[in-house]
């Protein structure tokens, strides 16, 4: 019988949870809905992806269990205190989830510790045996759905990891060559954008399938060293394609062969080297030269160029120089996986220096809005007598909280309606259908029927609330036992815990901003220029060596404007194309791009402030750059207020004179006698810094550009959510 | 209209009138600020939020004390 992938998904965990309540009331168990859950919410599409989602819940589960014995221990008759406790743990729980790459251990342990001390807290005497309850049923869902998932229709991650990494190489040569067209004027904007966009999905897809695949592949675990290297350099080389997409503008009405005579060679050989890729990725011979080639400058056709065009040639030809090394690099990891040891691996390693450690603005609000909702709920349960649902408020509203901080963009009401419609299509399974069951028979056929409809019907990720809730509800509202009894309090109390629930999750959303994804869009741009001016600024003596106090701050800032343009991608796809006259998708898209561009542009006039450059050329372009600079942290500056007060015209016909006056005085500069004294390695820092000066400003010209198509009155207008 | 208060039966449960009343004032909230925002009248308001909180209480206050008489 041929059945579908997601037929078969859904059969697996179905059966999963049906043995688990098996063995669970067999063993009488109490509560054997966690088991459930534990299987419910660790089944993926892959065996590998599964188990490693299954340790991080056992490994949570044992970490909040202990903190919540620590809590019980400490502050059993100070409730008080005892929330203080609870909250500094949650806090820091969801702090961890926002950016470690063990999120779901962080959002375990939160939600057990809140579970465990809800359930035993207010009475401590059956703390141990409710913790240990958890943690059995936990483990037990885990080694029933493992050994389900490794009988039944195995799906290894294997396979997909291969086509994943072929993938990323594909769409590394991809943007490459996009790249290269745009160089010659093949191809646009767009299409090395959309190139771009798939490079990253690629990615991501490589990543989670490389954490897959070391856990049920014995191939890639076995060469799991390699394949982290692999890892370092493919996705260092990302990164340098995606900085050359964005400067590449000024080099488009350039000769570049008159410059660069062996940029033709250089070319074929990067082509032959993702060609190499990919033929030694499919297990054949070695292909791709691997020696070191050196991109050498034709001094003529160099000095033929204006300033602004040698600064641009010289920043370019250094990213190229980059992508060389970095696909020698990547060549050299893939030979290493597959064995062919006749490529030397001469490379220098990506860096991987850790990244110094700043407290992040928004994973703090996401803690304090996860707070909030903790305190509420916690308040409502001791100040409002008979408040249905009782404790499981607080228990039932701290992790949705924490699921809403992973995912800000969600609204609130979003998740309402699914939450409502598993509620009532479990209520009637309850009260109409298990009462008729006598036996486990029964009662198995039941569950399997129930989660596998669920999970056949929800099986698309775009579904995930619906499934998520539904699993949820129906095991929570059937509290199957071994001593069953059939209350309609039951049902009532869930359908009357859900909209307390949801109103304090509404309550909250509000504060501290709007959710509104137009008002948070707008406000995180508002940081972005914010950021932006500061780094600005402490180029103003730049030939002074910044103190350590403002060295920490500039690396706080220079974060925020590395990370900023995630974080607006993700909210610009919550603007949806139907919500505002102004609000689509691609004019929102194009400016987010934009921003990484000028993010890229500014870390690059950041790093060219700390080499040295010709006495000659300072003392004659200083007075010029400092004003530039100072009229940029101005534009930085009225950006931050207003994030569209930017006049394109206006401002690209003042660059346009700025740069025309640069040229001048370079060319001045150059002509007088000393600079013949200038070495060549002097001469190409100038001209990087200059090039990084003229790319800020061509990417704050195309930011203007971006703002022009979006309706910003409109999306100001205040609006309900 | 019977003046006397009184919860409402559903198949033998019986639900508190400012249950009830409280339900058609959200339900009749949450259609108000929908017709506000199609046609872009949410704009003269200071902070929607409070305005639909406002509005709901409204409403519950109005049903209850016309129709359901809680």
């Amino acid at each position: 019988m041929n059945l579908s992938r997601k037929a078969k998904e859904a059969t697996k965990t179905a059966l999963a949870i049906t043995i688990a309540y098996g063995i669970a009331l067999g063993m009488g168990w109490d509560r054997p809905y966690w088991a459930g859950f534990a299987v419910a919410f660790i089944s993926l599409s892959t065996y590998g992806q599964s188990l490693n989602k299954a340790a991080l819940r056992m490994a949570g589960t044992g970490m909040g269990i202990v903190m919540a014995f620590v809590l019980i221990a400490l502050f059993s008759q100070e409730r008080w205190l005892f929330m203080v406790g609870v909250s500094i743990w949650v806090g820091l729980c969801t702090y961890m989830m926002g950016g470690s790459q063990r999120a779901y251990f962080w959002n375990v342990a939160g939600l057990v510790c809140v579970i465990v001390c809800m359930d035993a807290g207010p009475s401590s005497t059956n703390a141990f045996s409710v913790a240990m309850l958890r943690a059995q049923e936990t483990g037990l869902g885990i080694l029933v759905y493992s050994l389900v998932a490794s009988l039944l229709w195995p799906t290894r991650s294997g396979a997909q990891f291969a086509a994943a990494v072929n993938e990323f190489v594909a769409a590394q040569a991809s943007l490459y060559e996009g790249c290269r067209d745009r160089v010659l004027g093949q191809s646009t904007a767009a299409q090395t954008h959309e190139l771009s966009a798939q490079l990253r999905q690629a990615r991501d897809r490589f990543q989670t399938l490389l954490a897959a695949a070391d856990t049920d592949t014995y191939e890639v675990w076995a060469l799991r060293a390699q394949w982290q290297t692999f890892q370092r350099q493919a996705l260092a080389l990302t990164i340098s394609l995606a900085r050359w997409r964005d400067t590449l503008e000024g080099i488009q009405d350039i000769d570049l062969a008159k410059v660069f005579p062996d940029l033709q060679e250089l070319d074929d050989l990067l082509g032959q080297r993702f060609k190499g890729m990919a033929a030694m990725l499919a297990n054949e011979p070695p292909a791709g030269d691997s020696a070191p080639l050196e991109l050498a400058v034709d001094r003529a056709g160099f000095r033929a160029l204006s300033a602004f065009e040698r600064a641009e040639v010289t920043a370019a030809r250094a990213r190229w120089q980059e992508i060389e090394q970095l696909t020698r690099g990547l060549l050299a990891a893939i030979a290493d996986i597959r064995d062919f040891n006749r490529i030397a691996v001469d490379s220098t390693p990506a860096d991987s220096s850790p990244a110094p450690f700043f407290l992040d603005t928004d994973r703090l609000l996401s803690v304090f809005r996860v707070l909030l909702i903790l305190w509420l709920a916690y308040l409502l349960w001791i100040y409002v007598p008979d408040l249905p649902g009782g404790t499981g408020v607080v228990s039932m509203a701290c992790p949705l909280g924490m699921a809403l901080a992973s995912m800000p963009q969600v609204r609130v009401s979003k998740m309402f309606r699914p939450a409502m419609l598993s509620t009532l299509a479990a209520s009637i399974i309850y009260i109409f259908i298990m009462p008729q069951l006598s036996s486990f028979l029964g009662l198995g056929t039941l569950l399997f029927i129930s989660t596998f409809a669920i999970y056949y019907l929800f099986a698309t990720p775009q579904q995930a609330l619906g499934r998520v809730f539904g699993i949820a509800m129906f095991l929570s509202i059937a509290s199957i036992s071994n001593e069953q009894s059939y209350s309609f309090m039951v049902v009532a109390s869930t359908a009357m815990m859900l909209p307390i629930v949801f109103l304090v999750l509404l309550v909250t959303a509000y504060i501290p901003f709007s959710p509104l994804p137009e008002k948070a869009f707008e406000r995180l741009l508002r940081r972005y220029f914010r950021s932006s001016e500061y780094l600005l600024s402490t180029l103003g003596d730049w030939q002074q060596p910044l103190g350590s106090r403002e060295h920490a701050r500039q690396a706080r800032q220079l974060r925020e404007i590395a990370t900023l343009p995630q974080k607006l991608a993700a909210w610009s796809r919550a603007i949806g194309p139907g919500l505002l006259p102004g609000g689509s998708p691609a004019a929102t898209q194009q400016l987010v791009a934009d921003l990484q561009a000028l993010s890229f542009r500014i870390q690059e006039l950041l790093s060219a402030r700390d080499h040295q450059y010709p006495p000659s050329l300072i003392a004659a372009l200083q007075a010029d750059i400092r004003a530039w600079r100072l009229a940029i942290q101005q534009v930085f500056q009225r950006l931050s207020v207003d994030p569209s007060d930017l006049d394109r015209q206006a401002f690209q016909a003042g660059l346009a004179a700025t740069i025309d006056h640069m040229e001048q005085q370079v060319r001045a500069a150059l002509d007088q006698p000393e600079q013949g004294r200038i070495s060549d390695e002097e001469g190409a820092d100038f001209f990087q810094l200059l090039a990084a000066y003229r790319g800020v400003s061509v990417a704050l010209g195309d930011y203007a550009g971006s703002v022009a198509p979006i309706d910003w009155p409109g999306w100001r207008e205040e609006r309900f959510a | 209209m019977n003046p006397i208060p009184h919860e409402f039966a559903i198949s033998g449960v019986y639900l508190p009138p400012l249950l009830v009343a409280a339900l058609l004032g959200v339900i009749a909230a949450v259609a108000t600020t929908r017709l506000l925002n199609h046609y872009r009248l949410a704009k003269y308001f200071f902070y929607p939020p409070l305005v639909q909180l406002s509005l709901a209480v409204i409403y519950t206050v109005f049903i209850g004390t016309v129709f359901i008489r809680v």
